[in-house]
């Protein structure tokens, strides 16, 4: 009986593949469409510059999206990892501008304390969530405000300056014109991409998104699995704040406003769905070319700043409709 | 809910207690300011506290924001203020329209008002028949200064971008009407013109993208140094140094940047004193002084590395 139920909430994931590379192959094809309307309109779009522009502005967003992914797939949300991500930034620029440490100390501390505070901070809200089986809206609201505060409370509002060359070095690296934070979120997404579809773990996380009970019934502990998806979310926004302090050499406690909504913009895009259960981390990494894309061309081509603003939200509202009908397709 | 008003309720009495109870000896100036999640407001409110502290001969109180757009909290406070029946209020208004009616309310209840930092408009102060002196820095002004001295190193014929603070605020028109000032004066070519909303990371991007669809920028005018750091970065990716930046605002974070050559110039408002000055105004009518009249300028200097 509870293997029968298990089964039917995990689709088989030969099977399920096949579903989510032709999902993936249509925000794809999107975002082909959306380059090839730059490239034509506009002068510098396809210019290796650009495209390293690109792959730079998009990182942050990126890294954020990957954690988030995994807590929308298993039916929830975080809203404090852009809030969470500044902590992050001011607890490892306090870390970074101690005194008495060389530059690859005080480098590994930051990481050290970056990625420890994002962690704890998604910890928080999974193990809170998850308890009490709270709204996870609700807790990571309370999470953004609490965050966002302990930045300010521990930078005193100052933004942290004067970090060791080699972190800025790292920030502002390239290989072969691709930057090599970038290349540190391509990997999060592969392994991502690997424990989604390839570990039992990842496999019972969209088994919670498409049934909770059946999760349960079978016999595992619904309750660490959902804290450890609130986990990852929180580490990505740790690493996210590290590659922030490298890009741009400063921690400012009153970054990352607003960050959790493109994060999850760029989940939602990347047709994973609100209700949990069904998507991908390949198409998130879409979404967030998408996002980012449409950001830069925007600009090469003129548009205003409001324009912009506009047009990013009917895609979000378009991409949501998309996924009603391919959800009802799919179910048919 | 009905618990929360409760709460609410007995939260005012105890304030006006307490408020009413220091008014004994001392002179009570309330200080509204912006939102303390900026540096700007967080070095004038410990600006003010030191000020206290050294003249000892009033009480300050002092509220800020949780953010920029958070008028209804500015509002909560000038009530809040009259009621514990303040001498004086000194406020930094997030809102140059919505917080005349409230401010009209405590000068009727004989509260001292002095508006500082954004001047209040002048249509809805005559609408609601009010006169109120302003005393701040004149944000224009001090943005042409900046815009000057990049129009001085460029020369006639310069191309510049500016990026722009966040839409509608006061003090972001005021500066990006500055920088215009200079564009026109030294005949400078305005290639672009954007928000990045006073944020680094925004800034860093929105510049990047700007200086891909202009490579021949050769200046930049960014309404705050926050957002001067982020444009600065951008140029060290491109490996750019042939651009010069210059912003507002004066944070030690630009500091050497300034020193390095990697801005050119910055406008310093001196924040930390604006509230103090301000408070030293207010309590002068309190015992007594004349009545504030018109604007009451507040200095403000180009910072170069010389």
């Amino acid at each position: 009986m509870t293997t029968q139920a298990l089964s039917e909430t995990m689709p088989n994931p030969s099977r399920f593949s096949v579903r989510s590379a032709l999902q993936n192959a249509g925000i794809g094809l999107a975002l082909l469409a959306l380059i090839l309307f730059f490239s034509v309109f506009t002068e510098h779009f396809l210019t290796p510059n650009n495209i390293t522009n690109i792959l730079t502005q998009i990182t942050i967003n990126l890294v954020l999206a990957v954690g988030m992914t995994f807590v929308i797939l298993i039916g929830g949300i975080d809203l404090s990892v852009g809030s969470v991500m500044a902590f992050a930034a001011v607890v490892a620029g306090k870390a970074i501008t101690l005194p008495g440490f060389g530059p690859a100390e005080a480098i590994a501390l930051a990481v050290v304390a970056a990625t420890l505070t994002g962690v704890a901070c998604g910890m928080i809200n999974g193990v809170i969530s998850a308890y009490w089986a709270l709204p996870s809206f609700i807790i990571t609201l309370g999470m953004l405000n609490i965050a966002r505060g302990a930045a300010l409370q521990v930078s005193d509002a100052q933004t942290i300056y004067s970090f060791p060359y080699a972190f800025e070095e790292f920030g502002s690296a390239m290989i072969y014109g691709v930057p090599v934070v970038f290349l540190v979120a391509l990997f999060l997404v592969l392994v991502a991409w690997f424990v989604l579809n390839f570990t039992v773990f990842g496999r019972l996380l969209y088994g919670i998104g498409n049934n909770e009970e059946a999760v349960r019934l079978a016999g595992h502990s619904v309750y660490w699995y959902k804290v450890a998806a609130f986990t990852i979310c929180g580490f990505t926004a740790g690493i996210a704040a590290i590659v922030y302090m490298a890009r741009l050499n400063i921690s400012s406690p009153i970054a990352g406003i607003g960050f959790e909504l493109n994060a999850i913009a760029a989940v939602i895009i990347g047709g994973t769905s609100l209700s949990g259960g069904r998507g991908s981390v390949i198409g998130t990494l879409l979404g967030a070319f998408i996002i980012g894309v449409l950001a830069n061309g925007l600009i090469l081509i003129g548009l205003s700043d409001f324009m912009r603003q506009m047009i990013t939200g009917v895609v979000i509202i378009v991409a949501v409709v998309l996924d009603y009908y391919r959800a009802k397709y799919a179910s048919k | 809910m009905k618990l929360l008003k409760i709460a609410a309720a007995a939260a005012t009495g105890l304030a006006l207690l307490a408020g009413t109870a220091q008014a004994d000896d001392k002179p009570v100036v309330g200080l509204i300011m912006k939102s303390l999640a900026n540096e700007f407001f967080q070095n004038m409110m410990a600006g003010a506290q030191a000020h206290e502290e050294k003249r000892g001969d009033y009480k300050l109180l002092a509220v800020g924001m949780q953010n920029e757009t958070d008028f209804e909290s500015q509002i909560n406070a000038v009530e809040n203020f009259i009621t514990q029946g303040v001498d004086a209020i000194v406020v930094a208004p997030a809102d140059s329209r919505a917080m005349v009616r409230p401010l009209k309310k405590a000068m009727a209840a004989g509260i001292v008002v002095v508006n500082f930092d954004v001047a209040l408009d002048a249509d809805a102060k005559k609408q609601q028949n009010i006169e109120l002196a302003f005393v701040g820095p004149d944000n224009r002004g001090g943005a042409k200064l900046a815009g000057d001295a990049l129009g001085k190193k460029l020369g006639a014929g310069g191309k510049v971008v500016i990026i722009e603070g966040n839409p509608g605020a006061d003090n972001a028109n005021e500066r990006r009407l500055g920088f215009e000032d200079s564009v026109a004066e030294f005949e400078l070519e305005l290639l672009d013109s954007r928000t990045a909303h006073w944020e680094t990371e925004e800034a860093n991007t929105v510049f990047s993208n700007m200086l891909t669809a202009h490579p021949d920028i050769q200046g930049v005018m960014a309404a705050n140094d926050s957002m001067a750091i982020g444009v600065v970065k951008a140029l060290e990716s491109a490996g750019r140094d042939d651009i010069v930046v210059v912003g507002f605002d004066n944070i030690p974070a630009v500091g050497p940047m300034i020193a390095d050559g990697r801005m050119l110039a910055t406008v310093d408002q001196f924040g930390t004193d604006m509230a103090a000055n301000s408070i030293d105004l207010a309590l002068e009518v309190v015992k007594g002084g004349p009545q504030l009249e018109g604007w009451v300028k507040t200095p403000i200097e180009l910072v170069t590395a010389n």
